[in-house]
């Protein structure tokens, strides 16, 4: 009972021209039990904050940063399947790095991440701008224009395979039956085309998010800036360029770096469209640890392959954050 | 944002065209997967036959897919994988998004990017050492190695977006109710969340989508059939060595994809707002 | 309670195997236990599980299905199977291994029980068993189950990648019957290709057609990966040749859409008629029975064409490995000791349909082969197989080179424009890694 009559006497000496509390009053407060310290705990910021974050910096200990401490380890091992392995220090990194299909993979998915990543977002922008208007339709567009990204992704890859395929690709149909081509085209025969088909596919599965995402944004523009810009002069590329685009450069950058995080880790996709093949051109990271890891049973050089990836990617993160904060 | 246009024409071809364009590229695989999922298993080996559009459609690939695998069983499984791992995602995702929106401590900033950082941990590297705590719990081969392992890529975005949507409710609302005597909790839940609503909304959508789809996680956890989730099901079970049963997979991929494509019809509307809210904080 | 199940079943087990003229000379196994008068000692809720490979042939998968219940209902044992699509098999079982928990019995491909020897349990007593009932198993199935003086895995089934070809576009040009020499193939093949029907080969990054090729023309030119004492060597005169010849039949036979094809894509080109032949598992014969009639009647299988050296082929074929951490590896082996009893594995063999072949040469003699005589190659095939890393044993670090697919890499830059020496070279630097 002390203790609540305090906080209005609290409250009430904060007053400007009021008295001093007197000190007895404040000094002598009895530290007693009562059911209502927990309350009073939770009224502190950071006793609060760390309830708060319990439940997650649980999950994520619990499930990731163990494991990661245990990846890590392996990736300085030589464990292979149903061996105890033993600490080698950095030679799996130093068979990467004189490996071809690594040095391959290693090009392939900053390739790979940059050109799709890119891609998705001028396409996505596109689309968020073509959305944000108003026509017949606008909620089924809007809805269906998100399909890609709702199918499993394992699932539509299959049906991109088939696509492609040599024999009974869709597009050599179409190609051929309109005469622009008279020979079929390999599409995941040859290194740089399959390269294509694969970014391809991650932009058809990838710009929804950016669009939806992006659209988001365009919308938390005010319409009198472009009216003042129009009244101004400007044209539409203009005002793109000077209004909307600064304006929206936060959420541009995150989108952008959560999805360029996904896609350099980016594993079914290759997996299922064209499993590294063909020889081998179109591995990326996470292909080629899962492959070496698994098929050569080599867990401890399967580690050190997809740790490779980490440094790089902190790196470009860390930019991207740098960046954001400074336009903060 | 609306662009004025001139002369119809014009409109036309900067919007219309594009727009056309853009959603028959979003969904021509789509009508290319139902046209495979009801044509009869001799069109589709035909290289002749216009692949467009068959003559006699069959609804035998879905009488396979629900005869012959349990298919029906997945999709249980992955439903309730999926909104359970979401459910843990969001509160997760709702109390610490709070915590680093609201709340100063020393602290904030370190803890808010070694939650991100975390999400940049790639699963190849993760599954065989995640597969032994996994099988310390003794979870193995139930929703609950996925359901506990999904939230680790999920609470990031979660987090993000509700912190971006917490700082966009202003604090004095809460300063008011606390005046008025409520505790901090009591301020959190009863006044905080509900305006939070959207956002949680929108991050919910995300995390079940990325549930709804994962592969690699469920593939090496789960070995029961009865256990298995979509991808997983439809994807070992309908690619038989080298002959793969196209016509049940596509179906299996349709069939997969409209629980959560219904989800999101409903709410996509609210997923922009919400969407818009984050981004203003 | 488990007694009378067994009283009744055993009789009926008793009589057959009498029947069926293999006397009761059976050492252990449930018809001996029963010939001895004791109860098999399974305690109430023994579990077992097993993995294996979602076959081709659906009805196989039933049967198994159908066989380990038998059993289940046999020995009181709840039984568990699990079929998955064979490249995902990998990840499962290292998983399996590492945590130490997971299926009782998991099915081995080709070289496995050598990649995976610590996890597996010794399963000497059941493959000793089998080989001295049904004569020895092929020299194959012991190379790669036999792993430092123990049996890893009880082999299990082989299957064999045979050529399939169009006899009737064959006979259009002249060949009344499949060549048997690789200069012969060439020959009818250019015509072929000249008639737009060519052969298909697949180099793409798939464990089964694109190896089928690559290993069966080193050997067969005489090459090979390592010598017996694990020297790599594969840049020789010998490898030069079968790759120049690779590139020639290339350039006349082949559908040049074979650098994408992975093991499924000359099933779909063979079935759509855009190919004359290839290599294949009985898969395509398979659908074509069911589905494109027509073809069926036209195909045909024969063997791999000899080389220089000989006609040899890329095999593996599949066994059971019983998992070191399984705690009922007692009921495990029980369970493949009954299986792979002629009764049971008469009727595996029969719901197969001749799709794959047994795992001694006893099984050569069974009825189902006279059915269908286009069946015949597979039957004689696992008599030429040679496994991967021949003539070293089919090791770890054979499996690694497999993996990375050096030897398909190698045709398929060749294929590409590298020169043959040059492609021979890099295969070599490639291999010596692998096998550091």
């Amino acid at each position: 009972m002390t203790e609540q009559r305090i906080e209005p006497m609290l409250a009430e000496s904060a007053r400007p021209g009021a008295a001093a509390i007197p000190a007895p009053i404040v000094v002598a407060k009895p530290r007693t039990r009562r059911p209502r310290r927990l309350g009073e705990l939770l009224e502190r910021e950071h006793i609060l904050a760390a309830v708060l974050l319990a439940p997650t910096l649980t999950i994520l200990t619990v499930f990731i940063a163990y494991p990661f401490v245990l990846g890590v380890w392996l990736a300085v091992s030589d464990k292979v399947v149903g061996r105890p392995g033993a600490f080698v220090g950095l030679r799996n990194f130093d068979v990467n790095i004189h490996d071809a299909i690594f040095l391959r993979a290693f090009q392939n998915t900053f390739v790979y991440t940059f050109i799709a990543t890119t891609l998705k977002l001028a396409l996505g922008m596109l689309a968020a701008l073509l959305l944000n208007n108003h026509f017949r339709f606008k909620r089924i567009v809007r809805a269906s224009m998100l399909l890609p990204w709702i199918v499993p992704t394992v699932l539509s890859t299959l049906a991109w395979q088939w696509m492609f395929d040599a024999t009974f690709s869709v597009f050599n149909w179409v190609l051929m039956n309109v005469g622009i081509i008279n020979k079929r085209i390999l599409w995941l025969g040859d290194g740089v085309l399959a390269m294509g088909c694969l970014i391809t596919v991650n932009v058809w599965r990838g710009m929804p998010f950016f669009a939806i995402t992006l659209l988001a944004g365009l919308q938390t523009v005010n319409p009198d800036l472009h009216e003042a810009a129009q009244i101004d002069g400007a044209n539409a590329w203009q005002r793109f360029w000077r209004v909307t685009l600064p304006l929206i450069k936060p959420i541009m950058l995150v989108v952008v770096l959560f999805s360029m995080i996904a896609t350099f880790a980016d594993f079914q996709l290759i997996y299922v469209l064209t499993r590294g093949g063909p020889y081998s051109s179109t591995h990326v990271f996470g292909t080629y640890a899962y492959e070496i890891a698994m098929r050569a049973a080599k867990l401890g050089q399967g580690a050190s392959i997809s740790l490779s990836l980490f440094p790089f990617l902190l790196m470009v993160i860390i930019f991207q954050l740098w960046y954001i904060r400074r336009s903060d | 944002m609306a662009v004025r246009y001139g002369s119809p024409l014009k409109r036309v071809m900067t919007f219309h065209v594009p727009l056309a364009l853009l959603v028959v590229a979003t969904l021509f695989p789509f009508y290319w997967m139902v046209i495979t999922s009801i044509r009869p298993d001799t069109e589709l080996y035909n290289v002749k036959m216009n692949p467009f559009f068959t003559l006699h459609p069959t609804v035998k690939h879905f009488e396979y897919l629900f005869d012959l695998t349990l298919f029906p069983r997945w999709a249980w499984n992955t439903l309730f994988i999926a909104a359970v791992s979401t459910g843990i995602s969001l509160f997760c995702g709702l109390l610490a998004g709070y915590a680093l929106a609201r709340l100063q401590f020393r602290w904030a900033p370190p803890l808010g990017t070694m939650i991100f950082i975390t999400y940049l941990v790639p699963p190849t590297l993760l599954f065989i050492p995640l597969g032994d705590v996994v099988k310390t719990f003794g979870l193995g081969d139930t929703p609950w190695a996925l359901i506990l392992t999904y939230p680790t890529f999920l609470i990031p975005f979660c987090t993000w977006l509700l912190m971006g949507y917490f700082k966009t409710i202003p604090r004095e609302i809460e300063d008011c109710a606390r005046i008025d005597g409520a505790s901090r909790i009591r301020a959190m839940v009863s006044i905080t969340f509900p305006l939070a609503v959207p956002g949680i909304l929108s991050a919910g959508i995300f995390a079940f989508t990325l549930s709804w789809n994962e592969f690699l996680y469920a593939l090496v956890f789960l070995s029961s059939p009865q256990q298995k989730t979509i991808p997983i099901g439809v994807f070992t079970e309908l690619v038989r060595g080298d002959v793969f049963y196209w016509g049940p997979l596509m179906a299996g991929a349709l069939l997969g994809s409209i629980p959560v494509a219904l989800v999101y019809s409903m709410f996509v509307e609210h997923y922009v707002t919400a969407l818009t809210g984050a981004v203003k904080g | 309670m488990a007694h009378e199940t067994l009283r009744a079943v055993d009789r009926r087990a008793f009589l057959k195997l009498a029947g069926a003229g293999t006397g009761a000379a059976v050492a252990g196994g449930i018809p001996g236990v029963v010939a001895a008068q004791k109860a098999p000692s399974f305690p109430k809720g023994t579990k077992l599980s097993i993995l294996e490979w979602v076959s081709f042939v659906p009805a196989s998968d039933v049967e198994f299905k159908r066989l380990a219940a038998e059993f289940g209902k046999i020995a009181g044992v709840e039984m568990t199977v699990d079929l998955i699509n064979m490249n995902d098999l990998n990840p499962r079982i290292a998983s399996a291994i590492e945590t130490k928990s997971g299926p009782d019995i998991i099915m081995m491909i080709n070289n496995w029980p050598h990649l995976y020897a610590d996890g597996l349990a010794d399963v000497d007593d059941v493959a000793e068993e089998i080989a001295k009932r049904d004569g020895a198993f092929y020299d194959i199935s012991r190379k790669i189950n036999f792993v430092d003086g123990r049996w890893k895995a009880v082999p299990f089934t082989m299957g064999s990648g045979v050529w399939n070809y169009r006899e009737d576009w064959f006979k259009e040009v002249g060949a009344n019957k499949f060549p048997d020499t690789w200069d012969e193939l060439r020959k009818v093949g250019t015509a072929l290709k000249k008639k737009n029907l060519p052969i298909g080969q697949a180099f793409g990054h798939s464990l089964g057609d694109p190896n089928s090729w690559a290993y069966a023309v080193t050997w067969g030119f005489g090459a090979t990966e390592i010598d017996d004492k694990g020297k790599v060597v594969i840049n020789s005169k010998e490898t030069i040749e079968a790759i120049k010849f690779t590139v020639a039949f290339w350039k006349d036979c082949l559908d040049e859409g074979g650098l994408a094809w992975d093991d499924s894509s000359n099933n779909r080109a063979f079935l759509a008629g855009q190919i004359s032949a290839t290599i294949n598992g009985a898969s395509i014969y398979f659908v074509a029975k069911r589905q494109f009639p027509e073809i069926a009647k036209a195909m045909n299988h024969a063997h791999m064409p000899k080389g220089p050296a000989g006609r040899f082929y890329y095999q593996g074929g599949q066994a059971h490995g019983v998992m070191k951490y399984s705690k009922n590896p007692q009921v495990a082996k029980e369970f493949l000791r009954w299986f792979m009893d002629r009764p049971q594995f008469d009727k595996y063999m029969a719901a197969n349909d001749g799709y794959v072949g047994g795992p001694t040469p006893y099984w050569e003699k069974h009825p189902l082969w006279e059915k269908d005589a286009k069946l015949a190659t597979f039957k004689d095939a696992p008599k030429y197989g040679r496994w991967t890393g021949y003539p070293g044993p089919p090791s770890r670090k054979a499996s690694e080179a497999l993996v990375k697919y050096i030897l398909v890499d190698m045709y398929a830059q060749a294929i590409k424009g590298m020169r043959p020496e040059d492609a021979a070279k890099w295969a070599e630097g490639e291999l010596k890694k692998a096998y550091a």
